[in-house]
């Protein structure tokens, strides 16, 4: 069984894609408002908020997102009364307890979650994608797929934690995530087979496969450049940087072990 | 046995030997406008698709000290001694396995075994942004360095800096009054099954780090000025650099 998916897919100007919008906390590129506008919901994560708010200076009525979570130890006190002025349609929610989410119901407020406590072992993007579940099943949406800006650049063990973040959201959600930021989008593939489209135009040309948490003992690939045949990838043996296409459209990738695949967006 | 290190010691004063990746050469030119002379690095490698004409043009003409490397084979390294450039290289390949970083290293290993020179550390500026795909090369450039050289690296770029932990004790002191406030512990490539730490504000006591489980991110130290790790795989430190 194969999972097919289109990564750039998000990016193209015309489309019937579902995607559910996550903002957090990096520098906005220029794809932001043409992401905003054909998302179904949007949320920041965060100082997310920060960058959006800036970004949106002179216009900011027409981009409030449906609600903004995390501890709130980056967004800026001006940028959270702003926002909190505009209660409808968002709404804020403190950090998430994995376990505590059934509280809300009882505290009375549509959707959100007040219950304040450091959780350390979760970042503001985990728990964000909880909430952003959650509201999905509420409101039965039809998600495709999940877009994230920013968590690939700055400081280096958040950009590690983005990372970890999608091996976390195995367990938080069926919806695929894909995490971009400038020229780099990331997209954690699960043990099996995929096959993805890389013929969307978007693409840039670089490509590669990552074995970030464990070595990938089996990994055959079609459609690149410098292809693999039953490989192992493995940091300090071999990591796939610098690839690149070999003009078919296609790329198809089986493994043994989750394999982060990352490609190029063309500026 | 524990290893001692002090990560960023090396933001003291100075450096005994200087050396650009392709296109690093560019952002050396770059910034040192006005002053380029003072600023010449000891040689320039890589396969030099990323460096502009006119700045390999101006190093090129400052040929001593500067010497420039073309694409270093891992079995020719012995070959430049044949074409009698002192120090250099001239083999011109495609090598996809390895990037312009590790091979610059190999190239920079050999020159510290030629000129006897003894090194506490290299420190390699940037690798940590940009391009994704490229990020991970700097991480497992890390990786192959233990078969390049026995010299510990470090890379920085703007407030991160990364430094492999080898299996093994390790001792980082982290009172040289340059830290800033975060820290981590990252097991990029596999599962560490057995880590401890002290030092740090959450420690871990023959934890499991791995990637979907835990990887510690956002940690900060406890004021002791020590931090030590004991971890059974390769394990990747990563702290922050005052601004």
């Amino acid at each position: 069984m194969e999972r097919a998916f289109t990564p750039l897919e998000p990016l193209l100007p015309t489309g019937n894609l579902k995607y559910c919008l996550v903002v957090l906390n990096q520098p906005l590129g220029t794809r932001f408002r043409h992401l905003w506008e054909k998302a179904l919901f949007r949320a920041c994560a965060d100082g997310g908020a920060n960058h959006l708010y800036d970004l949106t200076e002179g216009d900011r009525e027409r981009f409030l997102p449906e609600f903004i979570s995390g501890d709130f130890d980056s967004i800026r006190p001006e940028v959270r009364e702003y926002y909190t002025e505009k209660v409808k349609p968002t709404r804020f929610c403190t950090e998430v307890l994995v376990h505590a989410i059934a509280l809300s119901d009882c505290l009375g407020w549509e959707g959100c979650d007040l219950i304040s406590t450091a959780d350390q072992d979760h970042t503001d993007f985990t728990k964000c994608l909880k909430v952003l579940q959650r509201k999905i099943e509420e409101k039965e949406l039809q998600v495709d797929v999940i877009v994230t800006l920013g968590g690939l650049g700055g400081r280096f063990d958040q950009i590690m934690a983005s990372v970890n973040t999608l091996f976390q959201a195995t367990h938080i959600t069926p919806v695929p995530i894909i995490i971009i930021q400038e020229e780099s989008l990331i997209y954690l593939l699960q043990p099996g087979k995929h096959r993805l489209r890389v013929d969307t135009g978007m693409e840039g040309s670089w490509c590669g496969l990552i074995p970030v948490g464990q070595h990938c003992s089996q990994v055959t690939t079609t459609g690149l450049k410098w292809n693999l045949t039953n490989d192992v990838l493995a940091f300090g043996t071999l990591v796939s940087t610098s690839n690149t296409y070999d003009g078919s459209g296609v790329v198809t990738v089986e493994t043994d072990r989750p394999l982060l695949w990352t490609m190029a967006i063309k500026s």
